[in-house]
């Protein structure tokens, strides 16, 4: 196939990816800007929003996602999820667990308790 | 199978242990479990004493890790929506933590096409989600011991209750039927700040909806790109709170975004008649009247935009400025 039919293909590429993270129009003002005076959150800042999601696309790709993934992961939450996650990730809760290890993990904790209490 | 059912009598030996351990920290006055009591003192007027939601699919967890992704799989596809756990776990599971964050619980809701709502921090909460309908997710810590010393953290999926028998039915990791107290419950689930989600079809209002919270949950879907989905949800929003901002927005956005020009200026002509200080409303509508063609009203919309001022002045004189500029029409 031709180069030019390349070249077009990754222009129209290009304006998609510039283009699509604006799903209202400029000149409209998004729901979002409504939810955050509603939460009586400090004005809503296009900028510190798009960093803070950049920062914890990044932080996932680290943790074992593709960057695909990652960004959209992020784009399906909120400005305040984000704001939660950004520098966070690795001490929030992630649930895990289905069963193996934490029984064992309990009577480790109650022999503590018990040789605790005993010395005591 | 085997591996199965040693795996189920490892986690009933521990819900066992876990209970026994309760106990003896209970008798010693260490615990005080504030919500069973209160559910004891003065149970819940109007809420059926026991339900159990047979028909919720279990999604077993046969895998290490993966009970974020079977208890999301659980709801999911309660709400009608054709989920397993292979196809949420890319969603949602994140492999350097070994686990599944809570926002992404919420977002992989979204992009389920599901409306995510965070419950009020009760039990009597959940108890009104299931008894209408709605099973939940909840997150518990699995240790007795200190949070910060090892927590083990767990998704559940609650689909009953009894409240004479004071007891819990939940949907968790490779076991069908859970089936706990609610001290040992409210025990478990407190180091997580009593978190529970609930995922809902579009036009389904929860049971236990508070209006800024579902309305933001509402908006999270429209922002998360499920347009259709949103605009259901607005109406449903707006047919319990007509006169709230977020779903009068919301809904005029949803219907500009979907290409319906006509019922994006209905939304908004009222979002300016219910909320007549919000110069969101009359700055979008005169960006869809300018759309429409009708220059003159938009141009009055848009100049009591500017005129009530706030946080989108900007925004606002630049759709002046445009309508301004565009040739009027012959």
């Amino acid at each position: 196939m031709s180069t030019s039919f390349f070249r077009l293909i990754s222009r129209l590429l290009i304006v998609c990816l510039i283009g699509l993270p604006f799903q209202v129009n400029a000149g409209m003002i998004g729901t979002d800007s409504v939810v955050s005076a509603a939460q009586a959150q400090v004005a809503r800042n296009a900028v510190a929003s798009f960093i803070s999601r950049t920062d914890v696309a990044g932080q996932l790709q680290a943790l074992g996602l593709t960057p695909e993934s990652a960004k959209e992961r992020v784009a399906a939450l909120t400005d305040a999820e984000v704001a939660k996650l950004a520098g966070q990730i690795d001490s929030l809760p992630a649930g895990a667990k289905s069963s193996t290890g934490w029984a064992v993990l309990l009577l480790v904790l109650l022999g503590i308790l018990i040789y605790w209490s005993v010395k005591k | 199978m085997s591996r199965r059912t040693a795996r189920q009598a490892r986690v009933r030996a521990g819900f066992f242990l876990a209970a026994a351990l309760a106990s003896i920290l209970g008798l010693g006055g260490c615990i005080s479990l504030p919500q069973t009591e209160a559910l004891r003192a003065k149970p819940p007027a109007g809420l059926p004493l026991r339900v159990e939601l047979t028909e919720v699919p279990f999604h077993s967890q046969d895998l290490e890790f993966l009970c974020g992704p079977a208890a999301l799989a659980t709801v999911i596809s309660a709400a009608g929506v054709p989920a397993t756990i292979e196809s949420i776990a890319p969603l949602v599971y994140l492999p350097g933590r070994e686990g599944s964050l809570q926002a992404e619980m919420l977002g992989a809701t979204r992009r389920s096409g599901l409306v995510a709502y965070t419950l009020a921090p009760q039990l009597e909460a959940v108890l009104q989600e299931v008894a209408a309908g709605t099973p939940v997710v909840v997150l518990v810590n699995l240790t007795l011991s200190p949070i910060w010393l090892f927590p083990v953290w767990h998704y559940a999926v609650v689909v009953g209750y009894d409240l004479e028998r004071e007891r819990i039915v939940a949907r968790s990791g490779p076991i069908k039927r859970e089936d706990i107290s609610f001290g040992l419950f409210e025990f478990l689930w407190q180091d997580s700040d009593h978190w529970s989600m609930v995922a809902l079809p579009p036009g389904r209002v929860p049971a236990t909806a508070r209006e800024p919270e579902f309305a933001a949950a509402v908006a999270a879907l429209e922002q998360a790109g499920r347009q259709a989905e949103a605009r259901e949800s607005y109406r449903a929003l707006l047919a319990r709170w007509p006169d709230n901002l977020v779903g009068l927005i919301g809904l005029g956005n949803v219907e500009y975004t979907l290409k319906d020009m006509a019922a994006a200026e209905r939304a908004f002509r009222r979002a300016s008649e219910a909320q007549p200080q919000s110069a969101i409303a009359f700055n979008n509508l005169a960006h869809v009247l300018a759309l429409l063609g009708r220059l003159a009203d938009a141009e009055s919309a848009a100049r009591t935009a500017v005129a009530l001022g706030g946080p989108t002045l900007p925004e606002a004189r630049k759709t002046l400025e445009a309508i301004l500029a565009s040739p009027a029409k012959p």
